[in-house]
């Protein structure tokens, strides 16, 4: 539960950056999805699950005009990785980039059935199809360098903890 | 059944959270979510580290156009490039600030003409996701701003306050494609909806087959919406399409204000021009 807390705070750091400095670039890259596609496959735990709804609603807070669109959109994320990662090995960069470019898929089509049913729909789907297929090809390509950080952030802290014990 | 809960736990709890959060987006589609209990304490605590960031990302960007000439790598060239880089600096740093004074002194002046009680802000953060045209404020219910008011430039109309903490409001575009604004050519006083559109940005929508509007046309607020003070200027018509089936022309528009190129605004409620009027 702590390390899930703690990859929360580095969650909400990220939710920071995606609504400050990656605005430099052409594109924003959706590192909270990552996050939560690792959370899924490497942390599955009930801490990660609430750590995925609280950063959806954290994005909800920061952009969204309506509270829940993305809590409900990195819940089924994370529920969707988290049922398929039992019949999946990611060790490798390809295997990551591949998984985190489906779950941008789901992301966008969970997003895309809320918005049709909650927000107005006009001018929105040739639109929708341009954003999902964008935001998924950059998550998938920033996915192996998000996975080894947070690979590597975590056999750091299990290292501090074994000597304690 | 506690012996279920407990080997499922996670599926349970993800379950659970889309369910909850399918509740929360009906609630807030409804109108049922008045105050939201975590949202202004999440900005509470955001808002400083998004205030140094945007100033941070402001140098950098400052930086970026500074080095966009340079051209060379030969020892002279590397010298010289170091004076110029260093007299840059401190050009650009007289510069930002002459720049700053122009645009507060403008402010200062366009705040003149608008309604008393018009409060200044600054934008501290962008959307985190392209889906959503936002913005956050570093102003918010504490320094009297409120749900509805326009935020607007001495260029025009930016967008509305969707929702308050006490020192953050978020503001909705006029771009984003749950947003309107009610607006009037201001050659002809043909009558429109400015929204935003995932598909090809902006436009115009509900005029009538039978109005006249022209690529260049400006349009501006109506006043009639109640958001936006009258005769605001809101965007420039850019294309003009009359199909043969629909009740209404297609109609692209550019905004008079981007976000890119904002950094002060003032938030003002449309009901006080009304008054004072």
């Amino acid at each position: 539960m702590r390390f899930s807390l703690l990859i929360f705070l580095v969650g909400l750091l990220m939710v920071l950056l995606q609504s400050t400095f990656l605005h430099l670039f052409p594109v924003v890259p959706d590192l909270v999805l990552i996050l939560c596609v690792y959370w899924g496959l490497h942390q599955p735990t009930v801490g990660a699950v609430l750590g995925s709804f609280a950063l959806g609603y954290s994005l909800d807070v920061v952009s969204s005009p309506i509270l829940g669109l993305n809590a409900f959109a990195m819940s089924v994320v994370f529920l969707t990785v988290y049922l398929s990662s039992r019949s999946i090995w990611i060790y490798s960069p390809f295997a990551s980039t591949l998984v985190v470019l489906l779950a941008a898929l789901v992301k966008g089509a969970a997003l895309v059935v809320a918005w049709a049913i909650f927000l107005t729909t006009e001018g929105f789907w040739t639109g929708a199809v341009r954003y999902i297929i964008m935001e998924a090809l950059v998550a998938a390509v920033i996915a192996p360098l998000v996975f080894a950080l947070l690979r590597r952030g975590q056999s750091y802290l299990e290292n501090v903890r074994r000597p304690a014990q | 059944m506690f012996v279920f809960l407990r080997k499922y736990q996670v599926p349970v709890s993800s379950c659970f959270c889309v369910f909850l959060s399918i509740y929360i987006l009906t609630a807030a589609a409804r109108g049922y979510l008045k105050s939201d209990p975590v949202g202004p304490t999440l900005l509470w605590v955001l808002r400083p580290l998004q205030v140094m960031s945007q100033t941070a990302t402001g140098w950098i960007k400052g930086i970026q156009e500074s080095y966009l000439t340079l051209e060379g790598y030969k020892v002279e060239n590397e010298r010289l490039r170091q004076k110029l880089i260093e007299l840059e600096k401190e050009r650009n740093r007289l510069m930002e600030s002459e720049a700053t004074n122009r645009r507060l002194q403008k402010l200062l002046e366009f705040r003149s003409q608008v309604p008393v009680g018009g409060i200044t802000a600054s934008i501290i953060a962008a959307s985190a996701s392209p889906w959503f045209k936002s913005c956050l404020l570093d102003k918010g219910s504490a320094d009297g701003i409120r749900t509805g008011m326009a935020v607007v430039t001495p260029l025009g109309a930016l967008g509305r306050v969707i929702e308050l903490a006490p020192r953050t409001a978020k503001v909705l575009l006029i771009i984003d494609p749950n947003s309107g604004v009610d607006v009037v050519v201001q050659r002809t006083r043909a009558r429109g909806i400015v929204s935003g559109s995932l598909e090809n940005g902006p436009i115009m929508k509900y005029v009538k087959h039978s109005e006249d509007v022209q690529v260049g046309d400006r349009l501006v607020t109506s006043g009639l919406d109640g958001v936006y003070p009258r005769g605001m200027m809101v965007a420039t018509v850019t294309t003009v399409r009359k199909q043969t089936v629909g009740l209404f022309q297609q109609i692209g528009v550019m905004p008079a204000v981007t976000l890119e190129r904002t950094e002060h605004v003032l938030v003002v409620s449309a009901q006080q021009a009304q008054e004072r009027k």
